[in-house]
């Protein structure tokens, strides 16, 4: 059993045996020395109560058995004699009383175990858990609260919650709440800050607490910890949109079309405000002012052309590859994360055999990493088709004799026609309905950029495997000193 | 329906009407394109002919417009954000318009081309267009609804 706070003694720990003692002592002193004809001896009940507060069961019980023994005692020893009738009764109504409370007592300390034991549970879980009361007032806060947020349970407790973490809510505070009077709980995503400034996403579950009759006393808040997830699934979107972005940049077909449509544009309007001057200076009156207007224009339009070309330019040179070194197994163990979304809404098990040697490459991060995250999510797409059979990829890392890397992802998919196998990578070959056929091939382009080359071919059994090849990063070897 | 005179053109000079004491009245030309720059140009060239012209960026302010029941001859842009080209020359024909239309566009596709001669366009011009052209195709467009006049 744990427990953060010291049970109640705290610095009583030497006071309250000595209070008790002292206690006991004058209870004897008074019933041995005075004729009062009340059991006096039933006053030990007190000793017992409090020695539960620092003792275990035996303990109380022993005590209880000391006091027992001193009103014995005490009757024994009393002037007017041990043997009548009302002494005798006072003694028998002091034992009871002893009795009575000592059973009482042990049954409320074992109680109180109980239930500190099952409050210890809550302080286990990592799962944030605090109460507050309606007015959202913190009473409850375990400690993986405390870890979480950076506030000791002293510091919270008393504090309103929404103040103390600087909730953010998804939607308006009454909605919630209404929808909690209606269901008796909630669960969204909420911002909070902790301590330190940091902020958190947490996906948290409310549940209201009743009493028995009915009365709404305490919400019961439980937050988990989803900061991490909500970054991947950010990079994720950044990096499919880098991937779009890039789809878009590099496709010829559709490069050539954005140029000719905005470019065509300002080159229509010169070539009309040209023939308009030619016009205009073919009369006999010539209006000097409409001249002057469409050659400004033809001006202003002829640098809004050469301002497309540049921004087309500038757009092309984005796609260059940033050339750093890159060990090849942080490349996987980078993109796995982002999809463990997507490889457990497909049931996908992912499994990798990456090489233990260290192995660099020189290349563009970003790039190489969207590669990796084709390859798999094609891998995906081919499992998704199979309703039989194992769903699982495999992506695997390796040197290929003295001056390459490998990387493979396997899959159990539907695999592919030996006959395409050269095909896939063409620019718009696509064997998917409203596939546009651009992915493979970029995957091509950037890889041969780097230096390496990509293909694919039929498993023995089921699926395929794509694999891409670049070379070594020579001089990875330490220095030597001289 | 339509108030478009009897015109006979000439690929230079100025308009003449058809009865030396018929009343003289100046066929409207409306250019639809989302680039103000053509707008502004081929403006220009229409009226320096003698033409009067309505310009607008879209078809929806086209057709909430005036100019639907004064215009003579449309030209317009294929391309355009909301209703494109092709759109408006089928709302039109649903509408009981039988008002000629000249196509422009950054976009020559074959397909386009066919389509848009196909659904009883006069010309289908690619940007950059010559100016001359541009008015051979206005000329052909009016004289083409001579015979369907009032």
């Amino acid at each position: 059993m744990t427990s953060r706070s010291p049970p109640a003694l705290g610095y009583f720990s030497f006071i309250l045996p000595i209070t008790t003692i002292a206690i006991a002592i004058v209870i004897f002193v008074v019933d041995t020395l005075t004729h009062f004809e009340i059991a006096v001896s039933a006053l030990y009940g007190a000793v017992v109560l409090l020695a539960v507060r620092f003792l275990d069961a035996r303990g109380v019980l022993v005590v209880s058995a000391g006091c027992i023994a001193l009103a014995v005692l005490s009757h024994l020893l009393t002037r007017h004699g041990g043997l009548s009738v009302i002494a005798l009764a006072n003694l028998f109504v002091g034992i009871l009383t002893i009795g009575v409370t000592t059973y009482l007592a042990l049954q409320n300390q074992s109680a109180q175990i109980a239930l500190r034991e099952k409050a210890g549970l809550l302080d286990l879980t990592h799962d944030t858990i605090f109460v507050r009361d309606m007015n959202d007032v913190i009473t409850f806060w375990n400690r993986a609260a405390e870890e979480l947020y950076g506030w000791k349970e002293e510091e919270a407790i008393g504090r309103i919650s929404h103040e103390l973490m600087q909730t953010s809510f998804p939607a308006p505070l009454e909605k919630i709440l209404e929808k909690m009077s209606r269901d008796g709980r909630w669960d969204g995503d909420l911002v909070h800050t902790s301590r330190s400034g940091t902020q958190i996403t947490v996906a948290s579950r409310w549940s209201l607490l009743k009493d028995e009759r009915g009365r709404s006393i305490d919400i019961l808040e439980t937050n988990n910890d989803i900061t991490e997830r909500k970054r991947g699934e950010e990079k994720l979107q950044l990096a499919q949109a880098e991937l779009a972005r890039i789809n878009r940049t590099t496709t010829l077909g559709e490069l050539t079309a954005s140029i000719a449509h905005e470019v065509n544009q300002p080159l229509a309007a010169i070539v009309i405000d040209g023939e308009v001057c030619l016009m205009l200076l073919g009369r006999d009156k010539t209006d000097m002012h409409e001249v002057r207007d469409a050659l400004r224009r033809i001006v202003g339009n002829s640098k809004r052309a050469s301002e497309i070309i540049e921004r087309l330019r500038a757009l092309y040179k984005k796609a260059d590859p940033q050339k750093a070194p890159i060990e090849i197994n942080s490349l996987i163990t980078e993109v796995i994360p982002l999809l463990q979304h997507e490889l457990q809404s497909h049931s996908v098990s992912l499994q990798t055999e990456m090489t233990p040697s260290r192995l660099s490459i020189l290349g563009d991060r970003i790039q190489l990493q969207q590669v990796l995250m084709n390859l798999i999510l094609n891998g995906m797409e081919a499992i998704a088709s199979v309703s039989d059979g194992p769903r699982e990829l495999l992506i695997r890392s390796s040197k290929n004799g003295a001056d390459q890397v490998i990387v493979s992802v396997r899959d159990t998919g539907i695999g592919i026609d030996p006959d395409n196998a050269e095909r896939l990578f063409n620019p718009f070959f696509t064997t998917k309905p409203d596939g546009t056929g651009m992915g493979l091939s970029i995957c091509r382009s950037i890889i041969e950029l780097h230096g390496g080359r990509v293909w694919a071919s039929r498993n023995e059994g089921r699926g395929a495997t794509f694999q891409f090849s670049l070379p070594l990063l020579q001089g990875d070897a330490p220095r030597i000193r001289r | 329906m339509f108030a478009c005179p009897p015109y006979v053109g000439a690929l230079r000079g100025q308009l003449r009407p058809v009865a030396k004491d018929a009343i003289v009245q100046t066929p409207v030309i409306t250019i639809i394109d989302d680039d103000e720059s053509i707008r502004v140009a081929t403006r220009m060239l229409l009226q320096l002919r003698g033409f009067v012209v309505h310009t607008f960026a879209s078809a929806g302010e086209f057709l909430q417009s005036l100019s639907v029941h004064e215009t003579c001859c449309l030209i317009v842009d294929v391309i355009m954000p909301g209703m494109n080209g092709f759109a408006l020359q089928k709302r039109l024909r649903d509408d009981g318009y039988r008002t000629p239309i000249i196509f422009i566009t950054a976009f020559p596709e074959e397909r386009n081309r066919t389509l848009a001669m196909a659904a009883g366009a006069t010309c289908f011009l690619s940007k950059p267009f010559d100016g001359q052209t541009l008015i051979s195709c206005v000329d052909k467009a009016l004289n083409s609804r001579n015979g369907q006049n009032l």
